[in-house]
């Protein structure tokens, strides 16, 4: 009987493996989802077989409430909530891995009782992690990272009680293994709880990502514990395809992993001038010629300013001043044949995605191209922006990754940033000692005209400021709700 | 019962084999992507038949049956919403493509 059954999974782990190779092509993708949907419904029904448990009515009780609350979130829930949802959902899968370790903690080989309580250990902090970030998401809980006090220490503290609880429940019968599930059950928990709670608004692709790895592991370990081939094998599935989402993430913003989840998470630090005696005084000296150069300035300004103002006054009487009108960024839009739009979080806050779509259909009605530059942590999840932009209908050949078309920026007419910051901010080319230092940016800087359509000024989430913003020439501010601004600008070009 | 050293090669092959394919989704896709990986994990669901079903039969306790009840409901949540969810996302990309 192992025999077929190990057949069986593998032949349905194999069509899995096809579904999500289907995922890598739009075209493909609807049926490769669907494919990957029904390997897993064969799953369920050769589990009911094998396992002899066709005759148990709970079970299909529970699939049946399961799946009525599941398919009305599915439907309900509005695209601009997905990070938040992808996270809950994430979390019940880890909450009913550790369920499932729980149950199947009291066999008898050490093997099983290990399994089983890893399970409940991994499933616990996929848990915990994935409900704290879902509520950071979704703004019920603060966006900046929480540190309570000594919190690495605490981190690392709970983490390793949680495998000392797992080590010597193996071993462990009777009460003291009662003792260590509920050990482990807490400790995890904890360690969930204090390392998701110091992840900020901006890390979090990276930790979806991995929470997500992490409720394939605990769904594969507690696979190991009821011996089941599938289960194992779709979440190692699982689990690869996170950590390899994390590591895209992490490359892309140059953090490390470790770094994020123990802390130095995000603490901007200014880089000290260091200035010894000798320097010092030289630059008081320096600076106090500078002044009195600037005093010589200052009078030769206001020396020119009172010609400047008779010569008005002759100009006045003899002919109205032709008016040259002053760029604004309607005006340079119009005008712009090659527009790079560069969305961000922003957007998704600002709900501005149809109207980014009306932007471009306007500027391509006047024969623009158009194009969307999406950096791969724009957003709070990997992906993010393409989905609200397909939901707005943007034509996915429109959207372009960073390495395709970062050389492109000095060429393009205008430059539409839409509640982006940190992905755009040149200072991480060279602010070292900043959160962002390292990370690839879009060259928006080097684009000759660029609008920004940002909420405000105030630095991202990295806390380092923009040199864009203050370059002055070729930067138009539209600054509050992307949705009116855009609107505006809309209105504005002719 | 399946030997432990299966069930490991089995999740170690699994996991190799899925980094090189997932590989191949591009970043356009990688949201739809994540969220049918969270769809997928709920095939904890799985176990957590095996472990009721089990309860059931060997006529444990009310507490155990209800935690693999839950257990299931919890998964199931995961399944349905997390593929409902994805051939949202998925058919919006599509819908422009004729």
């Amino acid at each position: 009987m192992p025999a077929l059954q190990i057949i069986i999974s593998a032949v349905l782990a194999v069509l899995v493996l096809a579904g999500i190779s289907m995922m890598s092509r739009v075209r493909t993708a609807v049926a490769g989802n669907l494919l990957s949907a029904f390997a897993m419904l064969c799953g369920i029904v050769a589990t009911l077989l094998f396992a002899g448990v066709v005759s148990v009515w709970t079970i299909y009780v529970s699939i049946l409430i399961g799946a009525l609350v599941g398919s009305l979130l599915a439907v309900r829930v509005q695209m601009i909530q997905m990070p938040q949802t992808v996270a809950l959902f994430n979390g019940l899968g880890g909450g009913a891995s550790a369920l499932v370790g729980l149950l199947s903690v009291q066999g008898d080989a050490p093997f099983v009782r290990f399994t089983a309580l890893l399970a409940v250990a991994v499933g616990m902090v996929t848990l915990v992690g994935s409900l704290v970030a879902a509520g950071k998401l979704h703004r019920v809980l603060p966006q900046k990272p929480v540190v309570w006090k000594g919190h690495a220490l605490c981190t690392l503290l709970f983490l390793v009680l949680t495998l000392v609880f797992v080590v010597v429940g193996t071993f462990a019968q009777g009460a003291g293994l009662t003792v260590c599930i509920a050990g482990a059950f807490v400790a995890a928990s904890l360690f969930g709880l204090w390392f998701s709670l110091r992840v900020g608004g901006a890390d979090m692709p990276i930790t979806i990502s991995l929470l997500n790895s992490l409720s394939g592991v605990a769904g594969s370990i507690a696979g190991m514990a009821v011996g089941d081939v599938f289960l194992v094998a779709v979440g190692g599935i699982v689990g690869a395809s996170g950590l390899l989402l994390t590591q895209i993430m992490c490359r892309a913003m140059n953090r490390k992993l470790m770094s994020i989840l123990m802390g130095g998470t995000m603490t901007p630090s200014v880089p000290t001038p260091v200035i010894d005696e000798n320097e010092n005084e030289e630059l008081v000296q320096r600076i106090m010629d500078l002044e009195k150069k600037i005093k010589e300035l200052e009078a030769m300004v206001a020396d020119l300013e009172a010609r400047v103002k008779v010569l008005d006054g002759q100009l006045n009487a003899a002919a109205p001043a032709p008016v040259e009108e002053a760029p604004t960024a309607a005006s340079v839009l119009s005008k712009a044949k090659d527009v790079i739009i560069v969305p961000g979080y922003g957007m998704a806050l600002a709900q501005a995605q149809h109207q980014v779509r009306q932007l471009a259909d306007k500027l391509e009605s006047r024969g623009a191209r158009v194009r969307f530059a999406i950096h791969p942590v724009a957003g709070r999840m990997p992906g993010h922006m393409n989905v609200l932009l397909a939901e707005a209908d943007v034509d996915y050949e429109k959207l372009y990754e960073m390495e395709a078309i970062n050389d492109d920026f000095k060429n393009a007419d205008a430059v539409v940033v839409i509640g982006a910051n940190d992905v755009l901010n040149p200072a991480a080319r060279n602010a070292v000692g900043t959160p962002i230092y390292g990370m690839p940016v879009l060259n928006v800087d080097q684009a000759p005209e660029v609008i920004v359509c940002n909420y405000d000024l105030k630095p991202g989430y990295a806390g380092v400021e923009n040199p864009i913003y203050s370059r002055g020439k070729g930067v138009y501010l539209e600054l509050g709700d992307a949705k009116e601004t855009l609107m505006r600008l809309m209105a504005g070009i002719a | 019962m399946i030997h432990p050293l299966i069930l490991i090669a089995v999740f170690l092959v699994s996991a190799v084999l899925g980094y090189f394919i997932i590989r191949t989704v591009p970043s356009l896709l990688h949201t739809p992507l994540m969220s049918g990986m969270n769809a997928l994990s709920g095939v904890t669901i799985v176990g957590a038949i095996v472990a009721t079903g089990v309860a059931f039969l060997a006529g444990d306790g009310l507490l155990a049956q209800l935690a693999g009840g839950l257990a299931i409901v919890l998964a199931a949540v995961n399944v349905f919403g997390g593929f409902g969810v994805t051939h949202r996302m998925l058919k919006m990309f599509d819908k422009k493509k004729k």
